[in-house]
Parts: structure tokens; sequence; C-alpha cells
């Protein structure tokens, strides 16, 4: 009987000398860094097409796993955020047409949305919330895909050069679809 | 100051975002200075903004924590990395060289296969182990709330794939073990969000007398009650399991050693 208690993962002896051998190269630190800081937003932007979440999840991992490839090959890539962002967008797009579960994933999202939320607010404020919640969400589900895209890419920050270059647009159509989207919101808001 | 003009929506949506080259930008806060319909129209706007931001990310308030999946990208970087340096080797070597490495890997590769056919196979003599590889399985979740989880009524672990369970014993380097010896468990339970997934799976000794696999069953019915009695976070839960779950079991059940360890649970038997 091995009773590994006092250590908590006992290595097989290849596992711990692949463990030694292989310590983390300046791209694998560079990338772990970036998971880091882009994991979230990357998640939160796949819930503009939406996917269910375990294939979010995947999705990222593609991407991430993808641009280690390109940096173990020297490509320069000046703007990493904008490379995920982009891969991710991709990436979703092709998952999404292999699942053929858009309709479903709808469903998915709106249940994650709506079951995750606990704002802390006083009932009254609280019920506030709700209701112009549930406004929005019907504005954004409403929206063209494109809109909806270009809004939560700027919302994690984007600038409508990246956005236009991730989504393959113009900046003109960029801004239209921010300005037409935020005007529909703006109007759902003040209802 | 007469308002000859007022700001287009898209002039004040460019002023607000900063896109807006440096002159106009330095016009329209002219403007805006002076003119109270441009600044309620530009007010309104920033609301809006505001108002879509505050839904986006109420919308993601409670997230799977990020250490199932950064130990998953770690190990799949790890495994390219190490794809990588083999096929590095061939390009490093030139072409002549190369062919020649390339034959030696070829002959070294397939002497063991023709080795196996004429000596019969001895089953390997795995390590027993409790805890999982945590390069191999570090854990993966699915992306769920625990209302959503709570409200699962069959949470039962799912019937892993004779196929992928013979990559998992592949993965550890287990051959011809004893029928019974082992059970491939997930290490979070899909009754804890935990996916199905191969980086999630591993297996399990039956031979452990005192930390074995229905010990870690009694663990999971234990913080599944935890968490959907609002006792403890499933973040945390999943976290706890999938770091170590011995520890995690002594944590929750306060206490040293197992108190049932003797049930049988009769899951994905190799």
């Amino acid at each position: 009987m091995v009773d590994s208690s006092s250590k908590p993962y006992p290595l097989l002896n290849s596992d711990r000398e692949q463990s030694e051998r292989t310590a983390p190269s300046a791209a694998e630190r560079e990338l772990s860094e970036l998971f880091d800081e882009l994991r979230i937003p990357l998640l939160r932007y796949l819930l503009g097409f939406p996917l269910p979440p375990h294939d979010s999840e995947d999705v990222i991992q593609e991407a991430f796993l993808s641009l280690f490839q390109q940096m173990r090959r020297g490509s320069s890539i000046q703007s990493p955020r904008g490379w995920l962002f982009r891969a991710v967008h991709h990436l979703a797009l092709k998952r999404r047409l292999r699942s053929r579960k858009d309709l479903e994933s709808a469903a998915t999202l709106l249940t994650a949305e709506t079951s995750l939320v606990d704002s802390g607010l006083n009932p009254e404020d609280e019920l506030l919330f709700h209701r112009t919640r549930a406004r929005l969400d019907a504005v954004v589900r409403a929206l063209p895909e494109q809109h909806r895209w270009c809004l939560y890419l700027r919302a994690e920050g984007l600038r409508y050069r990246e956005i236009g270059e991730i989504l393959n647009i113009s900046l003109g159509a960029v801004c239209g679809c921010l300005q037409r989207s935020l005007a529909l919101i703006s109007r759902a808001v003040q209802r | 100051m007469p308002h000859e003009f007022h700001l287009s929506d898209r002039e004040l949506l460019m002023l607000a975002d900063g896109e807006l080259p440096p002159r106009e930008a330095a016009r329209a806060e002219t403007h805006l200075a002076a003119c109270w319909e441009c600044r309620t129209r530009k007010q309104e706007l920033e609301t809006a903004i505001s108002e879509f931001v505050r839904f986006q990310r109420s919308s993601f308030k409670s997230t799977t924590p990020a250490d199932g999946p950064k130990a998953l990208l770690r190990a799949r970087v790890a495994q390219q990395a190490d794809i990588h340096s083999h096929s590095g080797l061939l390009f490093f070597l030139g072409p002549k060289l190369g062919w020649a490495a390339l034959l030696l890997i070829l002959i070294s590769g397939l002497t063991p296969l023709i080795w196996r056919q004429i000596v019969p196979e001895r089953p390997l003599q795995p390590v027993p182990s409790t805890v999982p590889n945590p390069s191999l399985t570090p854990g993966a979740t699915v992306l769920l709330s625990q209302p959503a989880l709570c409200r699962e009524f069959n949470v039962n672990n799912k019937f892993v794939p004779v196929a992928l369970q013979k990559k998992v014993f592949a993965e550890y380097g287990i051959r011809g073990a004893e029928p019974g010896a082992y059970e491939i468990d997930y290490l979070i339970t899909p009754a804890l969000g935990g996916a199905d997934d191969i980086h999630n799976l591993w297996p399990e000794s039956n031979r452990m007398a005192l930390w074995n696999a229905h010990v870690k069953d009694a663990l999971e019915d234990r913080l599944r009650a935890m968490v959907c009695g609002g006792q403890l976070d499933l973040h945390v839960a999943q976290r706890d399991i999938s770091t170590n779950w011995i520890e995690a079991y002594k944590k929750y059940f306060h206490t040293d050693r197992p108190l049932h360890g003797n049930q049988q649970s009769g899951r994905n038997r190799f």
C-alpha cells in the first residue's frame, strides 16, 4: 500500500525526469502570462457567438496553441492580443459551422446569462437591474452578428483598426456597427 | 458661441472612443464645451456604453477558475514542444544526416515491435498511484454555474468509451493490467462540473487499501452536497479536488484516514 498523502503528486520516475528536462521556455512563460490576461476577455467575446461553454474553452485552447506554434517558428506578431482575438473569431466560426447548433447554443447562452447574475443590490434596484438586463439581452440578441461582434470586441478594449482586421471590414463599417448598436441600446435603457 | 452645426452621432462616438484625428477631436471638444445639446447626447452615449459593459460583465460574473484550463494548456504546449524538438532534429542535421537519423529512428522503433512478436509480452508492473499525474490529468471543467449544476439530477459519471480508456492507460504507460485493477475515474467528477475530457481522466488503482476509488466517491458526494447546500463555492470544490483529492478529503471530512473505504461503486472498471 502506498500512501501518497504526504507528497501531493508522486510522479512516476519518467515523468519526474521529463518535468526536470522541460523547464518552461520564454515562449511558454509569455504564453502563460497572455493566458492569464486574456482568457476571460476571450471567453466574454465568445458570448457574442454564442458557443456552448466547453466549446468556448476548447476554442481558446486551440488559439493559444496556434500562437505558441507561431512563436516557436519565430513569426513576428505585432499584437498578440489582436492575433488571439482574430484566431478565436475564426476558430469559433469554424466550430459553429461544424456543430450547426446555433439555436441550441443560443438557449445555452440565455440560461447561462440569467443564472449567473448575483448583483448584490436591494430588491427595488435588483428588479430595475433585471428589467434593464432583460431589455438589453433582447436588443443584443436581435443585433446582426457583425454588430454584436463589434460591440463585444470594443468592450474588450480593441481599437477600430483591430476590430476591422479581425472581422475583415472597414473602419467605417466598424464605426457604423457600433453607432447603430449603441443607439438601440440607448433606447432600450431609456425606455 | 453660436451653434452653426452639431456633432453627428458618428463624431460623438469616435470622440468618446478616441478615434477622431487630433484636429477634429479638438474642434469637437470646443463645440462640446459650448453646446448643451451635444453634451447631453454624448452623455446618453456614455450611458449606453456603460450599461452594455455592465450587462456583459454581469453575464460573466462567475467563471471556471483558470487553474484547470491553464494546466491543460501547459500540458498541451509541453507536448507540442516535445514533438517540435524531435522534428527539429532532422532539420538541424541537414538532409543526408537527417535521413540517416530517420532510418535509425525507424529501426529503433521497429525493433521492439518485432521483438514483441517473437518474445511473448509480459504485463508491465505499473507503479500504483493514488493521485493522478498533474501533467497528464490537470482536470478540466465545463462552464456551469452552481444553480445550473445543482438542477441536474442525473449526475452519475458517464461511461468512458473503451477507446478513450485505452488512451488513458497508454498515456500512463499501463499495459496488460489485471481486470478490476484500475478504474478510469474523473478527477473532477461531472457532479462537480468536470468535463468528459482525457485531461480529466486517470487510471485510479483499486489496489489501494486506504485511499481508493470508493473513498474518492465519498468525497465527491460530500462536496456536491456542500456546493448545492450553499456551504461551499463550486470553484473552490473543483480546485480542491483537482489539486489533491486526498488532502481535500482530509479537509472536508476532518480526518486523517478515510471513514468509509469499502463501498463498491463499479464504474469503468478495466
